[in-house]
């Protein structure tokens, strides 16, 4: 591999990892947006006992007014957990900030589950087994997941040899300014 | 030869990576469903024209049927209604509705005014068969086969294009393999 090589290779190595991240909207599949913020959250926490009957998902005994779980450490576990989750809708809001409706029935699942005892693994577990991996922010680091986790650090070391192989090149290079070494 | 070789294979790789990636065809918000191939999630609700009689799919077990996910508030919904009307009238498989975030009244209206392709409309009132089912928006709809199973999931507005190039084969197979 010589000079000439690499500096064609280096931009495009940037224009991939660059493609890597892009993304556009625009789709007729719809939701509609529930613009009624925080009323939205008092009446999934309490709509949801009714609903569900003697089912193990009410929580209505478990969230003061404003639709918090009583229990702070549920209810930090509730805000790790909807920040972790993708809204399906928007894609790039979390459901912890998503004003869309499903959204919010998502909230209200994630809040049952916990106030069931139900673990963080299993909540995650049940999200995807549903929506798939694509609703998580962070992908656990599994085999499958191997690509996503690595390509940064191969485009690392990748960059980083392609700088070092002009770096060296160079540096056995004469000067623009020298004369041609003499016959 | 490095030298021309080795930026022409980057091109071409970048040429296919703006195939796929770039291709407006492409639905980049459709997403693969994990349950393809899995059992259908059960559901009993009541029906958005009866509220007294329940909609279940297991009592569809043994046949293909398509399930199809709608509400009133979906745009898309009422341009693909008539689409669903002429599927309908052509029985091949029953069309079961799943009326999403919507209210009973509206549902009915809509019904009455753009016709009614469904066997049954279940009524999900608080978005728990829709969250089950991994619905995340409308139109949806799945195809389940005679063991229950999901074996198809298409998103956005089934047309008779769409039904004969995605869903008959899918239908003329899982029967196949069912009997």
């Amino acid at each position: 591999m010589n000079r000439g090589t690499l500096r064609a290779v280096a931009p495009l190595t940037l224009a991939v990892a660059f493609l890597a991240g892009l993304g556009c909207p625009g789709t007729a599949h719809a939701l509609g947006a529930n613009d009624a913020l925080g009323a939205n959250d008092t009446v999934d926490a309490n709509g949801a006992v009714g609903a569900n009957g003697a089912g193990a998902g009410g929580v209505n005994g478990a969230v003061d007014i404003n639709g918090q779980l009583k229990d702070s450490a549920l209810q930090a576990r509730f805000e790790h957990i909807t920040k972790q989750l993708r809204c399906v809708v928007c894609q790039n809001e979390s459901i912890a900030d998503s004003t869309v409706e499903l959204a919010g029935d998502l909230r209200r699942q994630v809040r049952e589950m916990l106030v069931a005892g139900k673990s963080d693994d299993a909540i995650f577990g049940f999200m995807t087994d549903r929506y798939g991996e694509f609703v998580r922010f962070s992908p656990p680091l599994e085999p499958k997941t191997l690509l996503i986790w690595g390509a940064p650090f191969f485009m690392l070391l990748l960059g980083g040899f392609i700088i070092y192989r002009v770096a060296r090149q160079r540096s056995r290079m004469p000067l623009d300014d020298e004369p041609p070494p003499g016959p | 030869m490095w030298k021309f070789l080795l930026p022409f294979a980057a091109f071409l790789g970048l040429v296919v990576l703006f195939a796929f990636g770039l291709n407006p065809k492409r639905d980049i918000h459709a997403l693969p469903s994990p349950l393809i191939g899995k059992q259908a999630p059960a559901f009993i609700l009541t029906d958005v024209l009866d509220p007294q009689r329940s909609v279940s799919n297991a009592a569809l077990k043994g046949q293909v049927y398509v399930l199809n996910v709608w509400g009133t508030w979906c745009v898309a919904c009422r341009e693909e209604q008539e689409a669903l009307l002429a599927i309908s009238r052509q029985h091949v498989v029953p069309i079961i509705g799943l009326d999403y975030m919507d209210e009973r009244e509206k549902a009915k209206q809509w019904l009455e005014q753009l016709g009614n392709p469904y066997q049954a409309v279940a009524f999900d009132t608080d978005g728990r068969t829709a969250i089950n089912w991994g619905v995340y928006g409308a139109p949806e709809t799945f195809l389940v086969d005679g063991q229950g199973r999901v074996i198809y999931k298409f998103i956005s507005p089934v047309t008779q294009e769409v039904w004969d190039r995605e869903f008959l084969p899918r239908i003329e197979a899982a029967r196949r393999n069912g009997a």
